[in-house]
């Protein structure tokens, strides 16, 4: 019962905030949204009893990647485009964004460390822990895992040859 | 069989990638024909290698891993596809100041992605296949970055891709929650039933999404823009090779459906739809074009169309053989924009070319023979193609969309001969400055040439290929 609550307020902030990010017109709220987004999502993961996938969500997406993000919206000084008066309710709104995200991350903390929250108890042992995680991902899927490093190999030549500045040709 | 054997073409594909890419960080190993050398020579190994797999029904990791004779035939058309791309670019990437390894490079691993992704039965596999492919594939097209065109064109291919994949994934997602499985031969819909709308919702979108790589109507949109701002050789290579990998797939999760026969009648009307919508379109925008590349990338869509015939009609061995014939006429007719460049420039607009057929009648009579083809006018494989996905179809009980296929095939005829009509009649307004030291180019114009009539003559040995390849669907 806690848990089918839980998975509703984790269902409606995460579908709310993918939302809020589509709308929202200035960039660093349509980065925060999408942090709050990752980390309900992260918290379904929890709930669902895959607590790898959980925390990698919280850590790679909610974390790393949405810092970055961040940093380079910050380059381009988001806050050129909003008049003085509509940046108070702007902080306000930052402000409750952030207990809010403090809530989620809580939630979805809980729901990876406390066992109890989880609805469906996967059959045979304890898959979704890393320990299963990374059993399966160098036997079954060892073959798709090789070709996503092909394919991270792709995507990194095709990044440095775009973003790199033009050379003279010897 | 151990796995290396399966695994082998794409080693060799992937280590030449990397070879390529290592070779042009030192100063004396970076020169571009010894960029070009091993890229030609990774392909020949894994052809070789691949060619060593034939008869023998390879599985590996399971069966994620699966080289049917469908999926050599697949792979020897993407090998020759990359070759001839590798070829096409030798001199182009000198015209244009592009960046030379990072050409070999992607091109290996665009071509490795779409082996992969024929390789498999498996629909996560065909998956990761199908990002690799994109993702170098975006940057291959991004390359010229002298060109605006060029950049404009990899952000449209990265952004309508990136929805693409994630139509894939969403529709993996419910069909993975519905049937419990990925493999194509589980997947056939169940008769009744909640789940069965939401399985058919997920075939739909993965179909979708695949409709966007193969370009068909509805989700054709980023296509011209790609090709005209692509380099010439990537448009070349795009042109055959990733709609080839899509309709196999297309094909893979088709058949299934049919032999059970539960919803035929939907998803065939459906398809049946898309098909008469993508000859239409296809045919009638390219009449409106004055670019040559657009007119080759709507005439590109509209092969597109006629070959989902054949995939509706389930006729494999017709698909086949028309993406065979695509394949040649597809590059060629890139070759011979290639040929006619200039230095640093192309030659793209139609009055421009004026009279080039006259001022050089081998590259101007290659082009004409490999248009005539596509407008399917015989001796050329072209025709071949045409007649048996169209006769098929008749046989199969799709009369209309025969007719409409010939219709449009008429239409077709007079964009083709547009361009022959201008090459050949007119009077040229001022001397062109054409590049006619490129020894490559023309090595793949006859390459082209004489497949096209090959296949149009003397079929046979093909064919016998083709079955035994359809035979391991």
């Amino acid at each position: 019962m806690t848990a089918d609550v839980i998975f509703c307020v984790l269902a409606v902030v995460s579908v709310g905030a993918a939302a809020a990010m589509i709308v929202s017109k200035n960039q660093g709220h349509n980065a925060l949204f999408l942090v709050l987004c990752f980390s309900a999502l992260g918290g379904i993961f929890g709930l669902l009893g895959a607590p790898f996938a959980a925390a990698v969500q919280i850590l790679v997406y909610a974390g790393a990647i949405m810092v970055l993000f961040i940093f380079v919206v910050m380059m381009v000084d988001p806050r050129a485009g909003i008049p003085p008066e509509r940046r108070r309710r702007a902080k306000l709104l930052g402000v409750g964004m952030g207990v809010v995200l403090l809530f989620e991350l809580g939630v979805a903390a809980w729901g990876w460390l406390g066992k109890t929250a989880s609805p469906v108890p996967p059959a045979g042992g304890p898959a979704g822990t890393p320990i299963a995680v990374g059993r399966l991902l160098f036997s079954e899927y060892v073959y798709p895992f090789e070709i996503t490093s092909v394919l991270i190999l792709a995507a990194l030549v095709g990044a440095v040859v775009l973003g790199k500045k033009e050379e003279s040709e010897p | 069989m151990n796995g290396f054997a399966a695994l082998a073409p794409l080693l060799f594909l992937v280590g030449g990638a990397i070879l390529v890419l290592l070779l042009g960080t030192r100063r004396n190993g970076g020169t571009n024909s010894v960029q070009a050398a091993v890229s030609i020579a990774a392909i020949a190994a894994a052809g070789f290698s691949a060619a060593r797999l034939w008869g023998r029904a390879v599985r590996a990791f399971g069966g994620q891993l699966r080289f049917d004779e469908a999926a050599l035939f697949m792979t020897f058309l993407f090998l020759l596809a990359a070759a001839m791309a590798v070829l096409l670019g030798m001199r182009y990437l000198v015209r244009h100041a592009m960046p030379r390894g990072e050409y070999y490079g992607l091109l290996l691993l665009a071509a490795c992605g779409l082996v992969i992704m024929t390789a498999t039965i498996n629909l996560l596999i065909v998956f990761l296949g199908l990002e690799v492919f994109s993702v170098s594939a975006y940057a291959l097209s991004g390359l010229n970055r002298r060109d605006d065109r060029s950049a404009e064109a990899a952000a449209k291919y990265f952004l309508i891709g990136s929805f693409a994949s994630a139509f894939v994934i969403f529709g993996l997602a419910l069909l993975f929650g519905t049937r419990g499985s990925l493999d194509v031969h589980q997947l056939a819909l169940p008769e009744t039933g909640g789940s069965s709308a939401l399985a058919l919702t997920g075939l739909a979108l993965v179909v979708s999404g695949l409709a966007f790589k193969i370009a068909l109507v509805p989700f054709h949109m980023y296509q011209p823009d790609v090709y005209e701002g692509a380099p010439t050789p990537v448009a070349a290579f795009f042109a055959a090779a990733p709609k080839a990998a899509g309709f196999l797939v297309l094909l893979r999760i088709l058949v299934p459906h049919f032999q059970t026969g539960i919803r035929n009648e939907a998803i065939i009307e459906f398809l049946s739809a898309v098909a008469v919508a993508t000859m239409i379109l296809g045919n009638f925008a390219a009449l409106r074009q004055r670019n040559l590349k657009r007119i080759l990338a709507y005439s590109s869509i509209a092969h597109a169309g006629y070959m989902l015939i054949a995939v509706i009609s389930g006729d494999p061995a017709g698909l086949l053989f028309y993406l065979a014939n695509y394949l040649f006429m597809g590059v060629g007719a890139f070759a011979a924009v290639i040929a006619l460049g200039g230095p640093g420039r192309e030659i793209l607009d139609l009055d421009e070319f004026a009279g080039v057929g006259r001022r050089y009648p081998w590259i101007g009579g290659i082009f004409t023979v490999l248009l005539l083809s596509m407008a399917g006018f015989p001796p050329t494989g072209g025709f071949l193609a045409k007649f048996y996905v169209f006769s098929t179809a008749v046989r199969a009980g799709h009369l209309g969309l025969a007719i409409v296929g010939v219709l449009t095939s008429l239409v077709s005829v007079y964009y083709y001969l547009r361009i022959v009509r201008i090459m050949f009649m007119k009077e040229p307004e001022r001397e062109l400055d054409v590049d006619t030291e490129n020894p490559a180019v023309y090595l793949v114009l006859f390459l082209c040439l004489y497949a096209v009539l090959q296949l149009g003559l003397f079929p046979g040995n093909i064919i016998t290929l083709i079955r035994q390849a359809t035979a391991s669907l």
